[in-house]
């Protein structure tokens, strides 16, 4: 009867911690940093700041979350490289379905950035199919998508707040080579933290390893891009600093924690050394929580619900994970 | 007793029977990691309304009554970030880590061969000292979190002669003849591709080992090595599309090295067709990110892994450039 009675608390016990656990990490804004940092300090792993009594995402939620990233990269690569948005059967599902504003093909000079483009239109469309097949119906819509390039569109704000233009000018992403780089500059380490960040939130084993891949993916994609502007800048400077620029406007909006890097060299022992990827001194990659990419998505380090690339929000039957956070 | 003494007890307890199950699983049987359990949590569904998961394409189940705890599987990853750092490390800086990070259980053993390049392009060198910082951090980082349990250093083989490990992998893949050589550390080319052998690896390993983990903290962590490393194959890769463009998959052209490289390996590792080069369909499209056709980077288990770095089909423990073997749990590559 003890022995019973013991054994239930034990496992009681165990259950708890490993909720509570689950929510704190949750919660805590930057628990990829703080956590590394526990470990290079050799001391325990502690979560710090206290969790709140609220209910964790489900992995639906989460892999909505995603799907509005990928839409937004897919329809982008998908106008930039071909010159047309995804088929119209891939934009259904629950919430209010938006339109595109915006978006066409790029004027390619380099075959090789053509081709580049090519390759990431096709991975992320598979993103959004993968993820739309995974989630059946449940499924959000495509919400409204602002990927247009007047004065006062997403890609000219964003550019604008990183100091490329100037007030009232516009950043025309499909243009040329150069432009388009920076636009898929914008995107791509974020995608890589946001799926990091969402990684650890996933309960499901087959999603948590589905996560994983596409990690993987926008953080090959991530690299291709810094590769890039990195060689590029050999010949046109400009295209580093308009990058270390765009990190740094991403750092303004979602909070204090430095979690963005740009790709200028750093001189170690009278030595150039680049910086195409973008980790912390463990040499280990950021993570952004829900409410950051949303700061970045919605060019805001205000808590709102819509904004910059996704004019009326983004799609989440879940409403907590549609904000941004205040910073 | 009151309830603070029984509540300890009961934490003690719970402590104790932890590592007891652990340390059965340890002794329990053989020290594969048990990459087919995946496919049996994949038919859950969490009650939602038309929420079915379907399970994402799975490896070939790797027969296993076991599973790999936490600190075995940082083990393994701790292996293949001791090679890396060594080859990354020789080639920048001509010189290995420090003796105080190869030190641990199991058998320490030494680096053989490894020397420093003389990099013509700038770039490839500023590259190269980013990527070995990179490295070097994660040995030490996996080191701080398995203390006194991370593994020493095995016997590694980084050699760029005749009869380095270079050489068994670049002669199998068709890169050099039956009887050339491969030295990586020769020219910034030899160097990309002797990188490349590595990176993509590095990636499937640690897909395929994340979800495995246990401990959300080392989740987390294994999640943002995965991602080091996919930035790392994804700027090889990268490169070497761009000096390869022109020529592109002509005979003994860059395309068609890195070809002979991905297709080696896909001949160790078993029969899922895992691995691709960085040439597309046609030059109008590239093919710097290996995915499957949802756009999902491969896995690997563990065993794979090392087929490839033994250089074998076999099961064993030791080869290539692990000539002893790695240390650690896991250690024996698959039969395949």
């Amino acid at each position: 009867m003890t022995e019973d009675v013991n054994q239930q608390l034990i496992e009681t016990l165990d259950r708890r911690v490993e909720r509570r656990n689950d929510r704190r990490a949750f919660f805590k804004s930057a628990f990829g940093a703080a956590a590394v940092a526990g470990i290079a300090g050799g001391a325990a792993i502690g979560l710090a700041g206290r969790a709140e009594a609220q209910t964790a995402p489900s992995d639906a939620d989460v892999l909505n979350f995603a799907l509005n990233l990928e839409y937004l990269e897919a329809q982008f690569y998908s106008y930039a490289a071909n010159g047309t948005g995804l088929a119209a059967n891939l934009l259904t599902g629950v919430g209010t379905q938006g339109a595109v504003t915006g978006g066409r093909k790029v004027n390619f000079t380099d075959p090789i950035v053509a081709a580049y483009a090519k390759e990431i239109a096709g991975d992320e469309l598979a993103h959004v199919t993968f993820l739309r097949t995974q989630l059946g119906t449940a499924a959000i819509s495509q919400p409204a998508i602002d990927i247009d390039v007047t004065a006062t569109s997403a890609f000219s704000n964003a550019a604008r707040a990183a100091g490329l233009i100037g007030a009232g000018e516009a950043f025309d992403v499909y243009a040329n080579d150069n432009n388009f780089l920076l636009g898929a500059y914008i995107f791509e380490d974020v995608g890589v933290t946001a799926y990091k960040g969402g990684a650890t939130l996933l309960t499901n084993k087959t999603y948590l390893e589905a996560a994983a891949g596409i990690l993987a993916v926008e953080a090959y994609h991530a690299a291709l891009v810094r590769t890039v502007l990195y060689r590029k800048g050999v010949e046109t400077p400009a295209l580093r600093t308009s990058a270390d620029a765009i990190s740094n406007a991403r750092d303004s909006l979602d909070g204090t924690t430095d979690l963005d890097q740009g790709i200028s060299p750093t001189t170690v022992s009278g030595a150039l050394v680049s910086n195409i990827v973008p980790l912390d001194a463990n040499g280990i990659a950021f993570s952004r929580t829900v409410a950051q990419v949303h700061n970045i998505a919605y060019l805001t380090n205000a808590r709102v619900m819509a904004g910059g690339f996704f004019p009326n929000g983004t799609n989440n039957p879940n409403a907590d994970l549609r904000f941004s956070g205040a910073n | 007793m009151d309830s603070t003494n029984i509540l300890t007890q009961v934490l003690e307890a719970s402590d104790r029977r932890r590592d007891e199950r652990r340390n059965f699983l340890r002794v329990a049987g053989q020290a594969t990691v048990a990459a087919g359990g995946l496919s049996l949590l994949a038919a859950c569904d969490d009650g939602q309304k038309g929420f079915n998961p379907t399970p994402t394409p799975t490896p070939t189940p790797t027969p296993t009554a076991t599973a790999a705890t936490d600190a075995d599987i940082l083990n393994f990853a701790l292996n293949l970030e001791y090679l890396e750092a060594q080859f990354y490390s020789f080639a920048v800086y001509g010189t290995g880590l420090p003796a105080s990070q190869l030190t641990g259980v199991g058998t320490q053993g030494a680096v053989t061969g490894g020397r420093q390049v003389t990099f013509t392009d700038p770039i490839v060198a500023q590259y190269a000292r980013e990527i070995a910082a990179d490295e070097i951090a994660h040995v030490a980082f996996l080191r701080t979190a398995l203390g006194s349990a991370a593994v020493a250093m095995p016997a590694i083989n980084i050699d760029g002669s005749a009869t380095g490990a270079f050489t068994a992998a670049a002669r199998a893949a068709g890169v050099v003849s039956a009887t050339g050589t491969f030295d990586p550390y020769a020219s910034d080319n030899a160097f990309l591709l002797g990188a490349f052998i590595f990176e993509d690896v590095g990636v499937s390993a640690y897909k395929g080992a994340a979800p495995l983990l246990t401990s959300k903290t080392y989740l987390d962590a294994a999640a943002g090595i995965l991602a080091a490393e996919a930035y790392h194959a994804g700027l090889i890769r990268t490169i070497l599309y761009g000096k390869g463009f022109d020529a592109g998959t002509a005979s003994g052209s860059i395309f068609d090295q890195v070809r002979m490289i991905s297709d080696a390996r896909d001949s160790l590792d078993g029969s899922t067709d895992d691995d691709q080069g960085i040439a597309g369909a046609d030059s109008s499209i590239s093919n710097i990110v290996p995915t499957d056709a949802s756009g999902i980077a491969y896995s690997r288990t563990a065993a794979n892994v090392l087929n490839i770095v033994y250089l074998t089909k076999s099961a064993t423990v030791g080869g290539g450039f692990f000539p002893n073997g790695v240390n650690g749990f896991i250690k024996t590559s698959n039969a395949n």
